[in-house]
């Protein structure tokens, strides 16, 4: 017996010797600490459009998710330092906890405005990135877009979003406009011209579909700025919700057909419209395309309540994706393919934002106890989702990761802003 | 016999040629037979690496009814607080200080005291929502009645002393997001840890490194920042000081 027992024992210290092995997962992924100080200049020209530029980066880089700007107040003696690593002192950087340190130039040539950027790693005093770009003096705000999307490119291999385009739906004192913009909300230009319009999608060349209520129906227009918006779909039916196909050659869109509503599919130019939907005492609405452009996300209240349902986009196989909740709308389809955002009603009667993973139906919050927040739109790279929010009272527009983390207000104008659309 | 029959040099037939040929066959027939019949009846392999303990402490809370939409995940508890020493006792704080003038100072506005009455209603108003709203936050926490308040976890796995050190290590795993989501599926890295009596930090080594310094130094951070990890029960405190623990990280 004793026997038995010291060789249990020295069995189960040798099971330990051999390593006991304990595995750890769900990391939790923050934002890189990253000093941005305030751009040299070089010339008269680019001290003026100084601000313009680090306005425009210091929002890129924050709102992108990825990185942690560091306070410029605990900065110590930044303004001594020139853009090269042998006249940056490391260690002060270290001091204030960046890991990573932006440095920029700017200068003009006549109209040009010139950037130049350099990206070091603090700890090892190693510059790991030096980029320059030049733009008319007049985008100035461009410059820095592309200053920070080689930035974000360098750490993620992946184009940025810092150049895409928005579309949102902005109150005016007659009705509803469409706008196209930047990303940041910036260089607003109106799509629409008066009444109320909107839902608006934007296209892979950047013209935007949306929803105009200026002949009294609902109808589908297509516009860019500066133009006369022309017709896309009015037949004299109740027609809205466009979205345009990834690749920009089919849209898809709700009509009220009595009771019901359904969802058809036409080509870009509106020609050779089929209903894909057919289930006439229900509404099926807010179609959203599948980033291969096959299957369509929608609403329908066929099962009792408004849910997010799946199909091909010529209507066969339809899938109810989601079963919590009463109340889920506007899904919008990742352009990774893995997620489709929604807005949901919870139990407390708040709005907010949910994703479901297409491929198990798992839901997850995204936004919570501030205030009500809806539509959401994904960036085309599928990072980051625009949406509306609440919280600062009147409705206005806020970005986000895919996660629901750093929800931050995009810098508009004072006013009331809905129902966005990321575009290319 | 004519001498041409007796000569060796005369070729002449032989069952030497047939033999050898069945002889080959037999053995690859065999050798075919063995080898088919080894994999088949093989004994499954043993395996002298134990595997992997996924250790977790439940969480302490009430199950959320699944037909509602899930509420936001909320951070994992913060660390249990170390059992400090009494503090030493400081002198009683007179009702009302006297403001020592100096040279910058400016003469403090005269308080009207039923506003400050009516302030300190509102605030005491407010504070009373505040710890209603905290209150019913805490109570949202998914978990099980009979869970651990230190846990972090839906469910318990495995030994609690690992679960707790995993949870610790956990809430201080924290990894950058430049890392882009292509690299992170495929990075792994292991610390082997070893820890003193009272849970001290002995030892953390990166033995197998991911290849991304961002990870390897998250991973080794979260593990410094998160001992000590209380003291280990007996059956494991030798093991854990002589041999330690590996923690195997993946994002």
């Amino acid at each position: 017996m004793k026997l038995l027992a010291t060789a249990a024992l020295v069995l189960s210290a040798s099971v330990f010797a051999q390593g006991t092995t304990i595995e750890i997962s769900g990391a939790n992924f923050r934002p890189m600490p990253v000093a941005v100080p305030a751009p040299l200049t070089q010339d008269d020209g680019a001290k003026k459009l100084a601000s313009e530029v680090d306005g425009a980066l210091l929002f890129d880089l924050q709102a992108c998710g990825l990185f942690q700007v560091l306070d410029r107040k605990s900065y110590l003696g930044a303004e001594k330092e020139g853009i090269t690593a042998s006249s940056i002192t490391f260690p002060n950087w270290t001091n204030v906890g960046a890991e990573s340190l932006v440095k920029v130039q700017l200068s003009t040539d006549g109209d040009t405005l010139r950037g130049d950027l350099r990206l070091f790693q603090v700890a090892a005093g190693r510059e790991d990135l030096k980029v320059s770009e030049a733009v008319p003096a007049k985008d100035a705000r461009r410059l820095a877009h592309k200053l920070a999307n080689a930035v974000y490119k360098y750490f993620t291999k992946e184009t940025g979003p810092f150049e895409t385009k928005i579309a949102f739906v902005r109150k005016t004192a007659g009705g509803k406009d469409v706008y196209l913009a930047d990303w940041d909300g910036k260089n607003a230009a109106a799509v629409s011209t008066g009444n109320i319009n909107v839902l608006p999608s934007v296209a892979p060349d950047r013209s935007v579909a949306f929803t105009s209520y200026r002949r009294g129906k609902p109808e589908l227009f297509l516009g860019r700025p500066g133009g006369e918006p022309t017709p896309l779909v009015a037949n004299g039916r109740m027609v809205s919700g466009v979205d345009f196909s990834p690749d920009g050659r089919r849209i898809a869109y709700s009509v009220a057909d009595g009771e019901a509503a359904e969802i058809w599919v036409a080509n870009a130019d509106g020609s050779s419209p089929v209903k894909v939907t057919d289930t006439k005492y229900f509404l099926n609405s807010s179609p959203s395309w599948s980033p291969d452009g096959k299957r369509l996300a929608f609403v329908s209240n066929r099962g009792g309540s408004p849910q997010i349902y799946v199909m091909n986009a010529d209507g066969s196989d339809p899938k109810r994706l989601t079963f919590q909740g009463n109340y889920n709308q506007t899904p919008a389809w990742s352009p990774r393919g893995d997620l489709i955002a929604f807005t949901a009603r919870d139990e407390r009667n708040a709005f907010d934002l949910f994703t479901v993973e297409v491929a198990t139906g798992k839901v997850k919050r995204l936004t919570q106890d501030a205030k009500n927040n809806e539509e959401p739109s994904f960036s085309p790279n599928g990072r980051l989702i625009l949406f509306t929010s609440t919280r600062l009272g009147s409705k206005s527009l806020f970005v986000m990761t895919f996660d629901g983390n750093n929800q931050i207000a995009l810098p508009l104008d004072k006013g009331e802003y809905t129902t966005a659309d990321w575009g290319p | 016999m004519t001498a041409r029959t007796e000569s060796l040099l005369e070729p002449r037939p032989t069952p030497l040629v047939p033999f050898v040929a069945l002889s080959i066959g037999v053995h690859v027939v065999a050798a075919l037979v063995l080898s088919v019949a080894s994999w088949l009846f093989a004994p499954a392999k043993v395996s002298l690496d134990p595997p992997p303990i996924k250790a977790s402490l439940v969480r302490l809370g009430k199950k959320r009814d699944e037909k509602l939409l899930p509420r936001k995940e909320e951070p994992p508890p913060p660390p249990p607080a170390a059992e400090k020493a009494a503090p030493a006792p400081t002198p009683a704080v007179p009702d009302k200080a006297v403001a020592i003038p100096t040279k910058d100072a400016k003469p403090e506005p005269k308080k009207d005291t039923a506003k400050d009455g009516a302030k300190d209603a509102k605030k005491s108003l407010f504070d009373a929502f505040n710890k209603t709203a905290r209150a019913s936050k805490a109570e949202e926490l998914e978990g099980a009645e009979d869970g651990d308040k230190d846990g972090d976890s839906a469910r318990q796995e495995g030994e609690r002393y690992f679960g707790l050190i995993s949870a610790m290590v956990k809430r201080n795993y924290d990894v950058s997001d430049t890392i882009p989501e292509a690299e992170r599926r495929m990075l792994r890295a292991t610390v082997k840890v070893k820890l003193g009596g009272t849970g001290e930090l002995l030892d953390a080594d990166l033995v197998k490194a991911s290849g991304n310094d961002l990870f390897d130094g998250a991973v080794l951070g979260a593990v410094k920042k998160a001992a000590p990890f209380g003291p280990p029960p007996e059956h494991l405190r030798d093991g854990l000081k002589k041999d330690g623990v590996s923690l195997v990280f993946t994002p």
